[in-house]
């Protein structure tokens, strides 16, 4: 593992765990370097509901079918299984599981993807979510890298809690809510700028990014003005 | 999910709407409220960003009052919840920042006999029809689980005032789809958010309407709404910009 990436990615992390903190666009940069450092080919971070159902809040690729793979998890999968065990879960020969995770095994493996983790999310006694990551080839995991896998899930469960609160509130619960609540306004106007622009759902988020970043909104902040037409956006869509 | 809260909470909801032998309602999800939590009182405000805000209904008069107050004074807890999109909580009236904040509200509220109060916004993104508002007439603090049962009933009013939203704009779809509840939200839920946001495109409506309308397909169609998603998505599905679902079936 490159040490000198490994240090600058977690200042990179930790310089963005500030004021004008903007979550979503914060877990997205999350997945982006766990493809980049751990030699993994996708990376998710899911969330559960307070019904316990695994939610996507951030993938680094937006493509409809990966999200599909991550969500699938619901029923069966790695996932799932750290969610609820609080403990990691490590698959380096994803076809022998064939017969514990028939859905999830043909999806990932129609997908390209050998090998898998889940890393859990905890804070305190509670797992609130995991870190998922895919790989290409199987094979044993880099324990290192197993290490550093679980240290930035950790980051992302601590990110939850930075969130914006206009009643400086701890309550997990709200931030979790709030959490939750900006990947649906960010999906319905992936949906609206897909469909107005005639492109897929990546290129839709990588527009919404963009524009946000550009213009030093929070995505969500923008979704939410895309979606109502609550201000005229130049530039996002024609 | 059987056992899981929302399921929990449609249940308690589906009980208020039997003892009142009716079809289930927003009133219910704040008669079930008043029920399951420590509050005294519930009360529903449809809110709008662009039309004017109204109250829809309240258990007793004190939140009648409540409802009245912030939508005259503009200002309180449902108003800011709204307005930000996340709960507003305020254990204690008298206690804290809420005399800064709502300072004419807060007063007023005092005297109708309320001393806690909760705001919790119904939203599913961009979708916010309105406000869910519980109060109490002592000091309370809800815990974790509390809150959580609080914001699943939010949830619930969430999906029963959109669905009396086809009730109003035009021929009834269907009275079963009513109660539905929330059961069919599993699923992959970004398809369905997704889908959403095309249909604002693709029917030239809001998103309140255009989730309305797609539910309303899944319904007509008998199909779980996450699949029905899950086409529109692919773009196997474009949905007509008919006012009324297309139906297979043969019912009045």
């Amino acid at each position: 593992m490159n040490q000198q990436l490994l240090a600058k990615t977690f200042v990179e992390l930790a310089d963005n765990l500030v004021a004008d903190f903007d979550l979503i666009d914060f877990l997205r940069l999350l997945t982006d370097r766990c493809v980049g450092m751990l030699d993994a080919s996708a990376a998710g971070v899911l969330l559960a509901d307070r019904d316990g159902e695994l939610r996507v809040m951030a993938a680094s690729d937006e493509r409809v079918r990966l999200l599909e793979l991550f969500q699938l998890q619901n029923d069966e999968g790695p996932c799932l299984e750290c969610f609820r065990t609080g403990a990691p879960v490590a698959i380096t020969d994803l076809p022998r599981e064939i017969d514990r995770w028939p859905r999830f095994v043909a999806a990932a493996h129609r997908s390209g993807f050998g090998a898998v983790q889940a890393l859990p999310m905890r804070l305190r006694d509670e797992t609130v979510g995991a870190l998922n990551l895919f790989h290409a080839a199987p094979g044993p995991f880099d324990p290192v890298g197993t290490l550093v896998a679980q240290a930035l899930a950790d980051v992302a469960t601590i990110s939850l809690l930075q969130q914006r609160s206009t009643q400086r509130s701890t309550v997990l619960n709200e931030q979790l809510q709030n959490a939750l609540n900006s990947r649906v306004l960010i999906e319905q106007a992936k949906g609206k700028l897909a469909e107005r622009q005639g492109i897929d759902m990546e290129e839709a988020f990588t527009a919404l990014r963009t524009y946000a970043r550009a213009h030093n909104r929070r995505l969500s902040d923008l979704a939410r003005a895309f979606i109502d037409n609550s201000e005229p956006l130049p530039g996002l869509a024609a | 999910m059987p056992g899981s809260r929302s399921a929990r909470i449609q249940v308690l909801v589906a009980g208020q709407a039997a003892l009142r032998g009716a079809r289930v309602g927003v009133v219910d999800v704040c008669t079930a409220a008043v029920s399951a939590l420590p509050v005294r009182g519930a009360g529903v405000s449809a809110m709008s960003r662009t039309a004017a805000s109204h109250p829809l209904c309240s258990t007793d008069g004190i939140s009648e009052r409540l409802e009245e107050l912030q939508l005259t004074l503009g200002e309180g807890p449902c108003v800011d919840a709204f307005t930000h999109g996340s709960a507003v909580l305020v254990p204690d009236l008298l206690a804290g920042e809420a005399h800064d904040r709502w300072t004419v509200f807060a007063d007023a509220a005092l005297e109708t006999g309320a001393r806690a109060v909760f705001a919790l916004p119904l939203q599913m993104g961009a979708i916010s029809p309105g406000v869910l508002d519980l109060y109490a007439d002592v000091p309370t603090m809800l815990d974790a689980g509390e809150l959580a049962d609080a914001q699943a009933f939010a949830d619930l009013a969430t999906l029963l005032l959109l669905d009396a939203r086809i009730e109003e704009t035009r021929a009834p779809v269907d009275r079963a789809l009513r109660g539905r509840g929330s059961e069919d939200l599993g699923g992959y839920r970004a398809e369905i958010d997704q889908a959403t946001g095309m249909l604002t495109v693709q029917l030239g409506v809001g998103i309140d309407e255009a989730f309305v309308r797609l539910r309303a397909h899944a319904y007509a169609q008998g199909r779980r709404l996450a699949d029905v998603a899950a086409d529109v998505v692919a773009r196997r599905l474009r949905l007509p910009p008919d006012t009324e679902p297309q139906r297979t079936d043969d019912e009045t």
